[in-house]
């Protein structure tokens, strides 16, 4: 396996687009990573698309996706993880690049989630379990499954509803430095607490929010990344995991294995340590989520996560800082965008290249944290300046 | 709210309703209807697991055999659901939990008959055969007092 690196990045707008179809939102972070990579379209070997899909009105979003960008005759095709979907679709677009198939590739993550209402999305994401074990009987929603995890998080380690609360206010604090985040507001602890609740004990600010939108990365080899950008940024190793469809199956509901598993596979592709990265990208799709994620990562011991939060060492100039820029939770989580999303933020980050929200980057290294579902899927990438 | 754009609304509707096979796991469903509770025991290497199913994930094995669940849990976690899906529209916020069977199977359920303040993670459940309203049955843990 050669090495791979991202050349080139793209990001749209997150929020509510109803002003652009599927092709129109893709385009907009394709041309940017396009023009960013400096590569021409037709160097472009494939295009792998992340999108779970079911809220928008086309079965085949991958071929929308290339007509409208011009992109002709290239390998072609949607990957599907869930809420992992994007860092899936890097996945397959760099081992086509490692395999030595292709010089340059392109991976894009997108999702239109607005064209349903809203409780139909709900439907759609409570679907995403075991259907006729949580869904058909006991209508499960996508927060009823954290809720879960919340509940036996809080009773284990004495986790409170302001510890998860604390998170949602990080978040609006740096999605409000970040113009292409869906919420551009700071709020309290006090607003996040009188929210409603939603799946009691996660209430509306514990809940990342319904979204359109689209991200995309340009991956090249390692002889095309020397000639095409003075910044590359290597993919240094993928790791991932899954766990049961049926929570029930599950041993205890305080962590996700599937995290564990996949950060445990990831650095030892790269040869590294949870505690060598400069930046982070959590899946916060719920807060409980992210404390959860700072424990199966590894940035601190099982149960001491909302401490760590507490203590200030996840926000820029602590210990590892998490979702600089506003995380799923207030950037938005448009589900299939998601992954390479964050794969833009981390490569923003290690260029040097993020202005207000930069953390300082003393080792290189930056790590993507995607989850899928409940801990269903998991993708961790560890992405470095040193090839 | 000013600024929304314009969109075509489709004319086009799309409704779903899919046809469950239940053949290889109607013992379930058989012993639910008469109010008791089995679930599938690998005949090869002894797997008991919930929900059931007819091969063995554990071994492989295509032979299961049915053996009692057992009704009496440990409630692990719960939650309420509040903001419920389109099919859920009607329903009042329903109290979800998992609980764990003296086999050591857990089982997701409805809590019915319990209030938020009456629940706490390790309660004391049992799981109970129900009808819904349309005469279809499924299961729910209720508290043991």
């Amino acid at each position: 396996m050669r090495g791979v690196a991202i050349v080139g990045i793209g990001h749209s707008r997150f929020g509510r687009r109803t002003d652009a179809t599927l092709g129109e939102l893709a385009f907009e972070s394709i041309r940017e990573a396009v023009q960013d990579a400096g590569v021409e379209r037709k160097e472009i070997e494939s295009v792998t698309l992340g999108s779970a899909g079911g809220w928008y009105e086309e079965s085949l979003p991958a071929v929308i996706v290339n007509e409208y960008a011009g992109l002709e005759k290239v390998g072609a095709m949607r990957v599907e993880a869930a809420c992992a979907s994007g860092s899936a679709a890097v996945r397959a677009t760099y081992l086509s690049v490692a395999s030595g198939e292709a010089e340059v590739a392109l991976a894009v993550g997108l999702e239109k989630m607005t064209e349903v209402d809203t409780l139909t999305s709900v439907e759609l994401m409570g679907r995403a379990g075991s259907y006729l074990w949580e869904f058909e009987n006991f209508g499960m929603t996508f927060p009823a499954y954290y809720a879960l995890y919340a509940v036996a998080h809080m009773k284990r380690f004495g986790t409170t509803e302001e510890d998860l609360a604390r998170v949602a206010v990080k978040a609006h604090h740096y999605a409000s430095m970040n113009p292409l985040a869906q919420f551009q507001k700071e709020i309290t602890v006090e607003k996040a607490m009188a929210s409603q609740v939603v799946s009691w004990p996660l209430k509306l600010y514990d809940a990342c929010p319904i979204t359109d939108g689209s991200a995309a990365v340009v991956l090249a080899s390692e002889e095309a990344a020397r000639r095409l950008s003075d910044t590359p940024v290597w993919v240094k190793g993928i790791g991932v995991s899954s766990d049961s469809a049926n929570l029930s199956r599950r041993d205890d509901y305080v962590g996700l294995p599937a995290t564990v598993d996949a950060s445990r596979r990831a650095h030892a592709r790269a040869g590294t340590a949870p505690g060598e990265m400069d930046v982070a990208t959590c899946h916060d799709c719920f807060t409980i989520a992210e404390i959860m994620a700072y424990e199966d990562l590894g940035f601190c011991a099982k149960g001491e996560g909302a401490r760590l939060l507490r203590e200030g060492e996840t926000e820029i100039g602590g210990r590892i800082p998490v979702n600089v820029d506003g995380g799923l939770k207030a950037k938005g989580h448009p589900v299939g965008a998601t992954g390479v999303s964050m794969m833009v933020e981390v490569t923003k980050q290690l260029r040097g290249d993020a202005g207000r929200r930069q953390v300082p980057i003393r080792r290189g290294k930056g790590l993507v944290h995607n989850v899928g579902g409940t801990g269903h899927y998991c993708y961790v990438t560890v992405l470095s300046r040193d090839p | 709210m000013d600024g929304e754009p314009p969109t075509l609304r489709s004319r086009r509707t799309l409704s779903l309703r899919f046809n469950l096979p239940i053949s290889r796991t109607h013992a379930f469903w058989d012993a639910l209807g008469e109010g008791r509770f089995v679930t599938s025991r690998c005949r090869d290497c002894g797997w008991v697991g919930f929900p059931p199913q007819a091969d063995c994930p554990s071994c492989m094995g295509g032979s299961v055999e049915w053996v009692a669940l057992g009704t009496d849990a440990e409630l692990i976690t719960y939650t309420q659901v509040r903001v419920t899906p389109t099919s859920f529209v009607e329903s009042d916020p329903y109290i979800v939990g998992i609980g764990r069977l003296e086999r050591g199977v857990k089982v997701l359920a409805w809590v019915e008959g319990a209030t938020l303040d009456g629940l706490s993670p390790g309660a004391k459940v049992r799981l109970e055969a129900r009808r819904d309203p349309s005469g279809a049955p499924y299961y729910a843990f209720v508290p043991v007092t």
